[in-house]
């Protein structure tokens, strides 16, 4: 065992850090998708792809650079410390549908769409839930009729993340209504500037609007646009999920704990409860404060023994899901921990895009970490059925 | 870059854990409940023929001449199978006499010939170089010791057993730990070593949180499988997510324990910079987990739980008692919140 980088490995991070020093955009990104949002994202993007950052660990075959997890790693530890936004609108592309086409999708498809998400030319969006089918996802019933050689598409998707800026969709649709209720699930390519496709944007406890519900009023699909298997889009998605939850969440988690280091920064800035002495003196705080240090350490060893598994075995397993639980926790306490170190404070509003940055909007933000992608319930049913061979 | 442990560190890991199922089986700590020492002289000489005191020694004082992180391994197998006896404090004071240039006395303890029990200050003035011992102190599995070794903040010591005055026995909550106290008068301080130059400390607390984590695993693997076979409204309890949900969170803390222990010995034995940080970080996510997870497995298993004739008592009884091993939860999170951060 050892966590030492090789020479190479270390003169990669070298270059990365020198590459974002130089090229790292000085422009705040804007806060809404009215302001610019798309147009800031992908032309980031396309800098990093012009650079030779984008896909580090994509093959080289569609763009990437065919570089290990390990390297992807670097770039997201490099990448946090610079203090860089997250960029939220690509992260559908680049860590569900980009490793989905590559794990998936026919040769035709991968040539056109892998490129394009790495040179910052479409942002995707992910139609999986619908009203009706949140945590008990096969229950999904948008429905796709054959004709010809197209799909005529019709139904809801819902809380569909950036889907007013999107080209592009993972959109899981009903094919055939027999049989058991994961069967009969087609996952398709759908472009969402295909007519009859409706987009309305969610307004969310954050006051974000980056939330979207999406309607099919007989959209037409070409069969060309299937990924996998027709029926058998189940099993496509679930490859999917497993990259989010795993690798897909390695750059948040890095985030984290950059978080918790400013908190600390903040405790000792701010006045604590007895109005004298600062925060960091206050006892439960300094518990609170060190006891997420420790955690998000924790959470980052977590991180690092999942890539070194992940180099031994190519497909995420449910192990994923033990981290994105427990990042979800850590992420929620530590929110709710900088609410109580800004005491007053604390009830006026701030954005988590703001500079400085906003706390109360990232207390408000950390509740969809438990939520979004699968809820916490959700990963303690698959950890314990799938990990602990619990009985169901 | 491989937090793995190596098939190597698993071969040398499970034979411990072969040897303690046959020769140590936890049943032992109720036999011996009512003797002065939790282990016979017998078994310590056969874990030390085994190589077990040596892991981490040098090869010409007996060792094994492994890392920490192999020795990290070894002790979550005796958290697991809660293995009794002082073998954390022998281990660290083989460590101490060897780097203290007592070559002798290392290689005596590493063979198992002399135990070394574990005192911590409860009051007085703090170790200085060159001694002598003075003040208050409770003693660990010292009952059958002949040296016993101080870890305090400015450095390291050992101190015979029979010179430091009357060792008065106490009840330990812990049935498979022996616990007393004493008070020392001017007791000479065999070998020393300031903490600048020995970090003795971040060893033990890397140690203490693998027991942690071994106990943490233990009682989680005791509450799946019992959820699995205890029926009761005509299902096993663990389809119910109240039991299930529980299960998991145990198993997602014994995962984020073991990752950061594993972690903080690689810092130790690489001397990373923030290995401090990262030993620390260990303790306290360890103990969190080793103590909460018995608490609730006490719970999974109901009345059961409750029961002396079950063994998740004395994991929780345990875990207790190494939380408190080198410095306590509370004053291992202050030292964290003190550090500089990770690198």
């Amino acid at each position: 065992m050892d966590l030492d980088f090789t020479a190479e490995q270390a003169e990669f991070r070298e270059e990365v850090r020198t590459w974002l020093a130089e090229n790292a955009p000085t422009e705040p990104r804007p806060h809404s998708w009215e302001g610019g949002m798309r147009e800031y994202d992908l032309a980031w993007q396309r800098t990093q792809w012009e650079g030779g950052w984008a896909g580090i660990a994509w093959p080289q075959e569609y763009g990437g650079r065919g570089l290990a997890t390990l390297q992807q790693l670097i770039w997201y530890e490099e990448y946090a410390k610079a203090g860089l936004p997250a960029i939220d609108s690509t992260f559908v592309g680049l860590n569900h549908a980009g490793p989905t086409l590559i794990a998936r999708a026919s040769e035709q498809q991968k040539a056109f769409h892998l490129p394009r998400i790495l040179r910052g030319e479409d942002i995707w969006c992910q139609g999986f839930s619908e009203p009706g089918a949140g945590s008990d996802l096969a229950a999904l019933s948008t429905r796709a009729e054959v004709d010809g050689d197209h799909f005529v598409v019709s139904g809801q998707k819902i809380w569909t993340s950036f889907a007013m800026l999107a080209d592009y969709q993972e959109l899981l649709v009903r094919t055939d209504r027999g049989g058991s209720k994961h069967h009969g699930i087609t996952w398709l390519i759908c472009d969402m500037r295909t007519p009859g496709i409706e987009v309305r944007p969610i307004e969310t406890i954050e006051g974000g609007a980056e939330f979207c519900e999406c309607f099919y009023d007989e959209v037409r699909i070409p069969m060309a646009n299937i990924v996998g298997e027709q029926d058998g889009g189940w099993r496509v998605a679930m490859s999917t999920l497993s990259f989010e939850r795993g690798t897909g969440y390695t750059a948040s988690q890095v985030r984290l704990a950059a978080v918790v280091e400013n908190l600390i920064e903040l405790a000792k800035e701010r006045t604590g409860p007895d109005g004298r002495r600062p925060a960091i003196a206050d006892e439960e705080i300094a518990v609170r404060l060190a006891t997420a240090r420790a955690e998000v350490a924790a959470l980052r060893a977590m991180t690092y023994a999942g890539i070194c598994r992940n180099l031994r075995s190519a497909t995420p397993g449910p192990e994923g899901s033990m981290l994105k639980l427990y990042f979800a926790e850590i992420a929620k306490r530590v929110a709710t921990l900088a609410m109580d170190i800004l005491g007053d404070d604390s009830l006026r509003a701030t954005s988590r895009w703001g500079r400085p940055f906003g706390w109360t909007g990232n207390y408000l933000y950390s509740f969809s970490t438990s939520i979004g992608g699968g809820t916490s319930e959700i990963q303690r049913n698959i950890i314990g059925d799938r990990v602990l061979g619990l009985p169901r | 870059m491989d937090l793995l442990p190596s098939q190597e560190q698993l071969e040398l890991s499970g034979l411990a854990a072969e040897f303690f199922a046959e020769q140590l089986p936890i049943s032992r700590i109720r036999e011996r409940r009512a003797e002065p020492a939790a282990i016979t002289r017998a078994s310590w000489a056969a874990a030390a023929e085994l190589g077990l005191l040596g892991v981490s020694a040098a090869e010409d004082i007996g060792g094994l001449g492994l890392g920490p992180d192999d020795e990290v391994l070894l002790f979550r197998e005796m958290g697991r199978q809660l293995v009794p006896g002082p073998f954390i404090a022998s281990v660290l004071g083989a460590r101490l006499a060897a780097l203290a240039g007592d070559a002798g006395l290392a290689r005596k303890i590493v063979a198992g010939d002399a135990i070394v029990g574990l005192a911590q200050r409860r009051a007085g003035v703090e170790l200085a170089a060159g001694g002598p011992l003075t003040g208050q102190f409770d003693l660990f599995d010292a009952s059958d010791s002949d040296y016993l070794l101080l870890v305090e903040p400015s450095g390291a010591g050992l101190v015979e057993t029979a010179a430091v005055g009357d060792i008065r026995t106490v009840d330990c909550i812990d049935p498979g730990t022996r616990l007393a106290q004493v008070r020392a008068d001017g007791a000479p301080v065999a070998c020393w070593a300031p903490a600048a130059v020995v970090p003795l400390r971040l060893r033990g607390l890397a140690l203490a949180s693998a027991v942690l984590v071994g106990i943490s695993q233990a009682v989680t693997e005791l509450s799946v499988e019992h959820a699995k076979n205890r029926v009761q409204f005509g299902r096993p309890i663990g389809v119910n997510q109240a039991i299930k949900h529980a299960c998991v969170d145990m198993a997602v803390s014994t995962e984020a324990a073991l990752q950061q222990t594993l972690f903080g010995a690689i810092s130790l034995r690489s001397g990373r910079p923030d290995a401090e940080f990262q030993v620390l970080a260990a303790k306290v996510v360890a103990g969190r987990a080793a103590i909460d997870n018995a608490a609730h497995c006490i719970q999974v298993h109901g009345g059961m739980g409750y029961t002396d004739e079950h063994n998740a008592h004395l994991y929780l009884k345990r875990a207790h008692v190494l939380d408190h091993f080198f410095c306590d939860s509370r004053m291992s999170l202050s030292a964290l919140l003190a550090a500089d951060p990770a690198q």
